[in-house]
């Protein structure tokens, strides 16, 4: 192969590399086991609802940051791969938030909803006062 | 296409390999089985290209019947009144009109030529996933076909060859469960596509559209790969031809909207089949919620419609108006934007339904802030031909036509942008005129400025300029805009969209009738321009040859020789600057393209054709049409009663496209080294010279 | 050319010369920036997904005419749940091992670590299993019953389907590593399996909180 001399150039950094990567993982994992168990506790929490809740998502994020930083390689990486994924996280956050908000309790009468397996008959009936 | 002689050398030269499972590759075929293996983004373009002229028309058939059944309007005391087609085929045409000229016609279209056209603008030998590439081909028209072979299914049954009682419904509403074509418009909103509103016509729209998906998807990622990885050298992003820049803009939109409507189809279909509760009320499923996700996905998707379109006029006005394009960085920023923008505006759609006031006018206002990069672009088109020496070739008829039309299209869409006004148009035919400005106007005329610009590098043959200039041009713009024109008037005057008839006493006969005269037109127009298009394909003499640069274009698609050998470029061009081409042929002299150095004398790599993408097409149609027949309460045909054969067919069919799947995934990517021996001159090659080894 | 760089998985054709089969513009190998977009488009999928959820949340707090329906927290087993992130982060943490051990080269580092991917990946899946079980037959939440048990079962399910189509994946990659095909010029098809596993875990760090820790706050005191 054409690369393969620049290729064992490389060798001994590649392997150093990724033995210093061995210990920021194990690290990173032990970091994680200790945020999830602290969100569990969070949650018993008495503290302000407000407050759980950011700690909550804060720690979520810390989390999500850490596998996507690390175990996925976004920092090791070109950053263009981080960009790619930002596109989707982007257009995916916004718009569950604001369809979040554009659904309201008060738009439905919980009280009034039926339950169990469906019939036909309310269907129609429905049907019938719409003609 | 007709690359016979050097196309069939190389293959020729091309060895006998065995795949990593020991099947031979099959490299080596002629005809058929060279075309249903191919991996050849070229030929992969060419069968998007056909399998989406066939549903063009076919959908404009559809539209036709419509226009015929509007004819005349109905008048409830005569007897003997006009019903060319009954309501619920009504139904029926109009949902599968939406939904084949929108994903079976515009999209593959567009398809055609980011797969044949892309991969030439940025000098690439192929798509960075050649096998991806026909597996999103195949299971595209595996969707098609799941989609449209509820027709054939429909006229068994009105045949009497299939039971009638399919579904179970509420009795009066039985002849709707027998909608086994769908009928519940392209939006499909519940509660009329559920299931006690709608028969298994639902189910095969869903299981279609989320093939189409799926195949969009995977196309889509292979592009985005395509143009950001697989640049040739000097091709810098901000090099590049805006054709391509609107493919990836395109190819993020779908790839971050699908998602929203699989998501949403999903849902539908666990409503249907698993009797779950997110869009049935009587469980406390909001039916608004697939209003909001299907827009979510629906409006980014009419720019997925338009966006291809936007780049084609972008490369076809410079060519002709012999000026380089005005303000390239601020069209290829506008179209980003335009793209950006399509995703924060989906609430549009549905201003009717009470969203609240803040919501409304928030929606309202970003759905008028994307006029603004709509219009940079208009007047950037304008300002490329101001001054420039037009040639008016029927390509530029079509691109001058789109440039009016769509800003037609989209002066009534800044209309819509106003919630207030929005509530008179809504549902009205108001929202018809507009959208077949943009669309016919739009995304149509652009692709056939397209069609007719790129055809002669497709094919060798050019299509024939008078025919095009005097006959199609006129009869597709003036019938486009005799049709849709007067929708307007017959919107604001409160005719409804989706109705199979209206009142002879309302006195919009004779403007319906002008429409009906208008589609017509357009048709006969499709119809000299299908028929020139195939006759020179087909016909030998029809047609003139085309030259390797007939129109002097800019771009370096055209410098490579017609027919296209299958390796593309025989070196690989370092370019030099936009309009590379244009600046190789004009500029000074260190503007020339040159070939990129080779490293060895390996050859170029050539990608082997496979079998399997089509074996996952073919079990996904399967899977598709088994999966949405056994969704009838009783699927009985000549008397047999097939439940039990439709869903072993279904199992059957994933099975074969996880098969597909897995064999591909085993039998190793092969390939095969080319060997060119250049003459002097770029991408000429002397084909005698040529050998081909195996790469193993 | 030698059969060496052929016998890569390279599924393509790169710009440069017929040569460098690695070559791309960028310098980021084509597979992994599919996965990337891929996983772009993924965000999007289970954006709506939980969206629906949590709207349906929203609107009924506490809909539902049986015991369950009014108060998912007699629902949930948090201890499960919890374990079941656990679980799904330390796999998480054996997969970034597993590629890096293939981009040492090292077969069988890689083997190991992949093997006890698989096994927490089935664990989870069991725990799952187990947590369907349980509402169904024992707490009669099911998907035709409940707005509720319509989102969650769907939602869970669909990110069921994925770790088990992840599980497939790897155990299909940790078969294959025994035929002597699979060498260190594997390690790119490796760490893309390795990112959609990954990513399975970070939709379920938003599920664990979005879907079962909420529940809890302020109703445990």
């Amino acid at each position: 192969m054409a690369h393969a001399a620049h290729a064992s150039h490389d060798h001994a950094d590649h392997l150093a590399d990724e033995n210093n990567k061995f210990y920021t993982f194990v690290n990173l994992a032990l970091f994680m086991a200790v945020v999830t168990g602290l969100e569990l506790v969070a949650v018993y929490l008495p503290f302000h609802l407000a407050l759980i809740w950011t700690i909550i998502v804060f720690l979520s994020v810390i989390k999500f940051a850490g596998v996507c930083t690390w175990f996925m390689h976004l920092i090791y990486d070109k950053a263009l791969l981080t960009v790619l994924f930002l596109s989707g996280i982007i257009i995916a956050i916004p718009t569950s938030i604001a369809l979040l908000y554009l659904f309201e309790n008060s738009d439905v009468d919980a009280k009034k909803i039926k339950h169990g397996v469906a019939a036909h008959a309310p269907a129609a009936e429905t049907h019938q006062s719409h003609p | 296409m007709a690359t016979a002689t050097h196309a069939d050398e190389i293959r020729a030269q091309i060895p006998h390999q065995k795949s990593l499972i020991g099947f031979y590759r099959p490299d080596n075929h002629k005809g058929l089985f060279d075309w249903l293996t191919t991996v050849d983004h070229k030929k992969i373009g060419v069968l998007y290209g056909a399998f989406a002229l066939f549903f063009f028309v076919l959908g404009g058939i559809e539209a036709l019947m419509i226009r015929t059944q509007l004819l005349f309007g109905n008048d409830p005391a005569a007897p003997d009144r006009w019903q060319f087609v009954t309501a619920q085929t009504y139904n029926q045409l109009f949902t599968m009109h939406g939904t084949t000229m929108i994903f079976l016609a515009v999209m593959p279209l567009s398809a055609a030529f980011f797969n044949f056209v892309m991969p030439l603008q940025i000098g690439a030998r192929d798509v960075a996933f050649p096998r991806l590439n026909a597996f999103s081909l195949w299971t595209f028209v595996a969707g098609a076909f799941v989609l449209n072979v509820s027709w054939l299914f429909q006229f068994a049954l009105y045949a009497g060859w299939m039971d009638p009682a399919v579904a179970d419904g509420v009795d009066h509403l039985k002849r709707a469960m027998n909608d086994i074509a769908p009928g519940g418009s392209w939006v499909g909103y519940p509660p009329i596509s559920s299931k006690e509103y709608s028969g298994i016509g639902t189910d095969f729209w869903i299981m279609g559209l989320q093939l189409l998906g799926v195949a969009s998807i995977a196309a889509s990622l292979n592009f985005i790969v395509t143009i950001i990885n697989m640049r040739s050298p000097g091709m810098k992003m901000m090099r590049l031809p805006v054709f391509t820049w609107m493919t990836l803009v395109t190819s993020f939109l779908i790839v971050l909207s699908f998602p929203a409507i699989t998501i949403a189809l999903v849902e539908l279909m666990f409503d249907r089949h698993f009797g779950t509760g997110f869009f049935r009320v009587e469980l406390g499923g909001q039916p608004i919620l697939w209003q909001h996700l299907f827009w979510i996905f629906g409006h980014p998707e009419v720019y997925i419609l338009i966006l291809p379109g936007l780049g084609l006029i972008s490369e076809i006005l410079p060519t002709f108006a012999k000026k380089p394009l005005f303000g390239y960085p601020i069209i290829v920023f506008s179209g980003a934007v335009i793209g950006f923008l399509g995703f924060a505006v989906w609430s549009h759609h549905m201003f009717t339904t009470d969203l609240g006031k803040i919501a409304t006018a928030a929606f309202s206002l970003l759905t008028m802030a994307i006029a603004v990069p709509t219009g940079v672009k208009i007047f950037n088109w304008i300002g490329t031909l101001w001054h420039g020496r037009i040639r008016f070739t029927t390509a530029m008829i079509f691109a001058c036509g789109f440039v009016w039309n769509f800003m037609c299209g989209g002066l009534s869409g800044i209309m819509h942008s106003a919630a207030p006004a929005d509530h008179q148009q809504h549902e009205s035919y108001f929202v018809i005129a507009h959208f077949h400005y943009v669309l016919i106007g739009g995304a149509v005329l652009a692709l056939i400025a397209g069609i007719y610009y790129y055809f002669p590098k497709v094919f060798g043959k050019m299509l024939n300029e008078k025919l095009g200039r005097r006959v199609v041009a006129p009869l597709i713009i003036g019938g486009a805009n005799l049709t849709f024109f007067p929708m307007h008037f017959l919107g604001l005057n409160g005719m409804l969209r989706r109705t199979h008839t209206y009142l002879k006493e309302y006195d919009i006969e004779k403007w319906n009738q002008i429409c009906t005269v208008g589609a017509f037109l357009l048709a006969f127009g499709v119809l000299f321009f299908v028929l020139d298009m195939i006759l020179s394909v087909v016909k030998k003499g029809w047609a003139e040859t085309a030259p390797s640069d007939p129109w002097d274009a800019r771009t370096i698609e055209w410098s490579t020789p017609t027919p296209i050998p299958v390796y593309n470029y025989a070196t690989l061009p370092v370019v030099k600057g936009v309009d590379a081409f244009w600046i190789s042929k004009y500029g000074r002299p260190d503007q020339k393209i040159e070939a990129a150095p080779e490293h060895g004398d390996h050859g170029i790599h050539m990608p082997s054709q496979s079998w399997w993408p089509l074996l996952c097409g073919f079990g996904f149609f399967l899977m598709g049409t088994c999966f949405a027949l056994s969704s009838a309460k009783n699927f009985v045909m000549f008397g047999h009663n097939l439940n039990q054969f439709v869903l072993v067919g279904s199992a059957v069919g994933l099975g074969l496209a996880v098969l597909g799947i897995i064999l591909w995934a085993l039998e190793g990517p092969g390939g095969y080294h080319l060997h060119i021996h250049q003459t002097a001159d770029h991408g000429k090659k002397s084909p005698k010279d040529s050998a081909a080894t195996a790469a193993h | 050319m030698s059969a060496h760089a052929d016998a890569t998985s390279t599924d393509g054709l790169l710009p440069g010369s017929g040569a460098d089969l690695k070559a791309t513009t960028t310098g980021i190998e084509n597979k992994k920036m599919l996965m990337w977009a891929f996983l772009a488009s993924d965000c999007m999928f289970f954006g709506t997904l939980i969206s629906t959820h949590l709207i349906y949340r929203k609107i009924y707090p506490g809909v539902g005419d049986t015991e369950i329906g009014r108060d998912p927290t007699k629902l949930f087993s948090l201890e499960l749940t919890t374990f079941s992130t656990f679980v799904l982060l330390m796999s998480s943490f054996l997969m970034a091992l597993g590629v890096s051990a293939m981009h040492k080269g090292d077969l069988k580092s890689f083997r190991r670590n992949v093997l006890g991917v698989i096994i927490f990946g089935l664990i989870f899946l069991g725990c799952q299993t187990f947590e369907f079980y349980e509402f169904f037959n024992i707490k009669g939440l099911s998907l035709q019953n409940n707005i509720f048990g319509s989102t969650f079962f769907v939602l869970t399910g669909t990110h069921g389907t994925h770790v088990a189509i992840g599980v497939f994946w790897l155990v299909c990659m940790w078969l294959y590593s025994f035929t002597g095909r699979f060498t260190q010029d594997h390690a790119m098809d490796v760490e893309v399996a390795g990112l959609y596993w990954h990513f399975v875990d970070i939709v379920w760090l938003v599920i664990f909180p979005a879907v079962y820790l909420v529940e809890f706050i302020g109703k445990l005191n």
